[in-house]
Order: structure tokens, then C-alpha cells, then sequence
């Protein structure tokens, strides 16, 4: 019967379908894209080396981002709604305040940080016999609901017959047209040029330009680690920390800088706004990136904690200790007359 | 009829439930589901853009299909790429249920490797390269002898 002949040719084709299926399946897969929680296991990283995900390095961010309220919830560009005004007791204002700091600390989710995506290079099939068939590239994409992005598949038939796997620039414009996701274009913005970024820089608008990276592009994309450093570069030169804090991109200024072991000035902008448990949060971090370190080494084997170990800090590792002596001089000083008084 | 009613014409009422029997049923005289092109923006001149469908074989074919499996434009973008989409989940079902293809759905699922290589691909890419270097060489011979004409 036609259903018996039907059912032959489909099981000679799906055993060929099933060969090309499993030659696709040898896509790289990248851990899927997900916000920072403490307690997640990254599969790329050393035992040795702490990484950005680690819940104790994650923990130490949160503290030094901080949770100043007034600066989360400041008024964003939105559609004008008129107040609502609600008439509460004692109790009801304070679990008013704990549902604002629990929607804070959403907010405050670090975007993730990856090391850079590495370049597609492979080739499903080629076809010499087709070449010159078409002066266009065709490209497919599977549009499976159920898929995650990272695993769909994206291939691009060339004009000289070669069957490959699309590149990643490719594949997020690919995924954006037939999937798009809210505040992404199809091409990057202008903003993301070098010489517009030094203008937004000069307004101080570093904010603005790190929420828009993280909606355009992906978090391992060349483009995304290229603006987040020029970003953090010039946040650093200019020393302009305050316009970061308490916001979400503050812990990925920080785990920038602890690589580039520059935290000096961090160290001391904290302690000229007198935050001396971040500072000190701030240096045992370092020892736990570095632990190879000469003062790591030292803290470690004195055990030491608070306003120690940025002595500590100061005498081995930073090329300012001076200032930062006479600071932790200037709050014993304090915390003594404050005693004494 | 085992499944609910038909209208007087013939048509089944519920269309899409129940495919599994349709083939054994024949509410359609011989008719069967097709994976093929539909023509989707006709309101635009000279601006094709297909849908790829899967429909009864006898309805027209812009008309109502019972699912849409992809897209197809046929003009190149700025990149130069004729994007096609193709959802292989539901296409795996719909050949599973026994749907048929037409020659241009076969055609392009052999290009993305989906199915195997159409003979039709391969012998029009033969014929346009055969195509190109006659108007190579037709090209040349004539730059011969426009320079023997111009000599003379």
C-alpha cells in the first residue's frame, strides 16, 4: 500500500536525518545564559581560581555594591502616572520598606560575567557540485518554541556549496529577527562606537550605556566585554566609583579591577567616604582572587581581620600606602574620641 | 464517520483533530497534507515572501492551511542571505504523519541538510554554471573582436 511505501522512503530518509541530526549535535554547549545566584556550579572554572560566580565572592560584591534605596528607585524615564498615596500604620510602613528591599536586591542581580565566546568554525557538509548555484547565502533557522537559544540551530548554505554552522554575530541578529527580545536592535546602536563612547563618558552617563550593553548584546559577545573595559577603564581613571554604587554593573567594576590588581584607588575613594567595612570586605576579597600574593600570604598567616588586614594590604601590595595609613589612623583616631567621649 | 460531523459540502468540521485517521477515512477523496509554499503579503507587487505550510492538498493555496512551519524570503537582505525559518519540530511530526512535500519545500529542506540533496539542485546548478561560462566566453569573444574591429 502507498502508506507502506511512504513509511520505507521515510525511514531510509530519517536514518539519513538522523546521521546529519547527530553531526549538528556537536555544537559547543555553552551553560545556558542565566543571572548570577550564589549557588550556581560553573562548569569552565579552575579549582584554583575563585570565580565571579562563587557564593563567597558573590556575597562579598553584594556588600561593597551596598543597597542605598533613594538611588535604586530614583525615578527612571517612564510613562507620567499620577501618585498613589496609601495610608498606613507603623507595621505596615515596614513591610512596605522590606517588600522595597527585596525588590532592590532583584534589581541589584549582577549581570554575569564570561570569558569571551570562542568563534564557530564548523562545517556540516560540502558540496562542490553546487557551486555557482545561487549568488546569495541561504540561511535556516529552526524555530523550535522549546529550544534554548543557545542550542538552536543556525546554518548557512554559501554560494560555493558549503554547508556550515553560522557565526555567533549571525546568529544573535538571526535569533533577534525571528525571536525578539524587548530593547534589542537588529544592529548594534552608535552609542557602542569608540569615539561616542568617550562623548557619553564625558556626561557621565557610564550607567545608562552599561543598561543598554546588557540588553543589546550577549554577556560573553567580544562586544559586550569590549564596551563593559573601556567603560570600567575610564570609570577608573577618572576615579567616578559613586556613579556606579548600588547599582547592578558595581560588582563587575570590581571583580574588573581585582584581575588588573588596581584597587588601589577604590581602596582609597572608600576610605575618603569613610566606608571602612567595605574597604576591608573590598581587600579579603583580593586575597581570595590572589592568594599567591605576598599579602594574602601574610593575612593568612596572621589571621587577620578588619582594619588589619588593610594595614596589612597597605604595607605589602599598593603603591599608596601612605594614604591609606593615614586614614586608618584618622578613624582610630575618631573611633577613640567617640569612645572616650 | 467516526469522528464529528460534516457540513454539506464534504468539508470536515473539526480540521485539525483528527489527521491520524484522515488518511484511512477519506473525508477528502484521496486527498492528503502537503508541506508547500504559500504566497503570504500578496497585497504587494513584486514583493514575494512565502510561508511554508502545512495544508490539505485540494485548498487553495493561500487559503486556510492547519499549520504554518516556517517562512521563505526569496530576496536577499543587506547581508545577501534569503532567510528561511523552519520549525524541524513540527515538520518531523507532519512527515511522521505522513504529509507529502512539494518540489521547492524538498528542494529547500536539502539545502539546509535536513533532507538529503535534491537531483534538481544539482542539475540546476550545473545548468547556471554551464550558463555563466557561455557568457564568460560569449563575453570574451566579444572583447576579441571588438579589438580586432577597433585594430581594423
Amino acid at each position: 500500500m502507498a502508506a507502506l511505501g511512504t513509511a520505507r522512503c521515510l525511514f531510509r530518509r530519517y536514518s539519513w536525518v538522523k546521521n546529519v541530526q547527530k553531526s549538528k549535535q556537536m555544537l559547543v554547549k555553552c551553560t545556558a545564559r542565566t543571572l548570577c545566584s550564589g549557588t550556581q556550579d560553573n562548569a569552565l572554572s579552575d579549582n584554583t581560581k575563585p570565580q565571579f560566580t562563587d557564593a563567597a565572592v558573590q556575597d562579598l560584591l553584594t556588600r561593597i555594591t551596598g543597597l542605598d534605596l533613594e538611588k535604586v528607585f530614583r525615578p527612571i524615564k517612564q510613562e507620567l502616572k499620577p501618585p498613589t498615596y496609601k495610608l498606613m500604620t507603623d507595621e505596615q510602613l515596614e513591610e512596605a520598606v522590606e517588600l522595597a528591599k527585596e525588590q532592590a536586591k532583584k534589581m541589584l542581580q549582577m549581570p554575569p560575567v564570561l570569558p569571551e565566546r570562542k568563534p564557530i568554525h564548523d562545517v556540516l557538509s560540502e558540496d562542490q557540485i553546487l557551486e555557482g548555484m545561487d549568488t546569495a547565502k541561504y540561511v535556516f533557522t529552526d524555530i523550535s518554541f522549546s529550544i534554548p537559544h543557545r542550542e538552536r540551530f543556525v546554518v548557512v548554505r554559501e554560494p560555493n556549496g558549503v554547508l556550515r554552522k553560522a557565526s555567533w554575530e549571525e546568529r544573535d541578529r538571526l535569533i533577534q529577527v525571528y525571536f525578539p527580545k524587548e530593547g534589542r536592535k537588529l544592529t548594534a546602536p552608535l552609542i557602542f562606537k569608540e569615539e561616542n563612547l568617550k562623548m557619553v563618558f564625558s556626561q557621565d552617563r557610564h550607567e545608562d550605556v552599561l543598561d543598554l550593553c546588557l540588553v543589546q548584546f550577549e554577556p560573553d559577545s567580544s562586544d559586550f566585554i569590549r564596551v563593559h573595559s573601556a567603560t570600567y577603564e575610564d570609570l577608573d581613571k577618572h576615579g567616578k566609583y559613586d556613579l556606579l554604587r548600588s547599582t547592578r554593573h558595581f560588582g563587575g567594576l570590581t571583580w574588573f579591577l581585582l584581575n588588573a590588581r588596581r584597587v588601589d584607588a577604590l581602596i582609597v575613594h572608600m576610605l575618603k567616604r569613610e566606608q571602612l567595612q567595605d574597604a576591608v570586605n573590598l581587600v579579603s576579597l583580593f586575597h581570595m582572587v590572589h592568594p599567591h600574593s605576598e599579602s594574602a600570604q601574610e593575612a593568612s598567616s596572621q589571621q587577620a581581620a578588619g582594619a588589619e588586614l588593610l594595614k596589612i594590604y597597605a604595607q605589602k601590595e599598593s603603591q599608596r600606602s601612605g594614604y591609606i595609613e593615614l586614614a586608618l589612623q584618622a578613624h582610630e583616631q575618631m573611633a577613640a574620641k567617640s569612645a572616650s567621649a | 464517520m467516526i469522528r464529528g460531523g460534516t457540513t454539506h459540502l464534504g468539508i470536515p468540521k473539526s480540521m485539525g483533530s483528527s489527521r491520524e485517521t484522515s488518511l484511512l477515512l477519506k473525508k477528502y477523496h484521496g486527498g492528503y497534507v502537503v508541506l508547500r509554499f504559500a504566497l503570504a503579503g500578496h497585497k504587494q507587487a513584486n514583493r514575494p515572501f512565502y510561508r511554508i505550510v502545512a495544508a490539505y492538498n485540494k485548498r487553495a493555496r493561500d487559503g486556510k492551511y492547519l499549520e504554518q512551519l516556517g517562512s521563505y524570503d526569496p530576496l536577499p537582505n543587506i547581508c545577501n542571505e534569503k532567510l528561511v525559518s523552519l520549525n524541524f519540530d513540527r515538520i518531523k511530526y507532519w512527515i511522521g504523519c505522513g504529509a507529502h512535500t512539494t518540489k521547492p519545500v524538498a528542494k529547500l529542506l536539502g539545502l539546509a541538510g535536513f533532507f538529503p540533496l535534491h537531483p534538481m539542485t544539482i542539475t540546476d546548478a550545473e545548468r547556471q554554471r554551464a550558463q555563466t561560462e557561455l557568457t564568460a566566453t560569449g563575453t570574451e569573444d566579444g572583447l576579441l573582436e571588438g579589438r580586432k574591429e577597433a585594430e581594423v
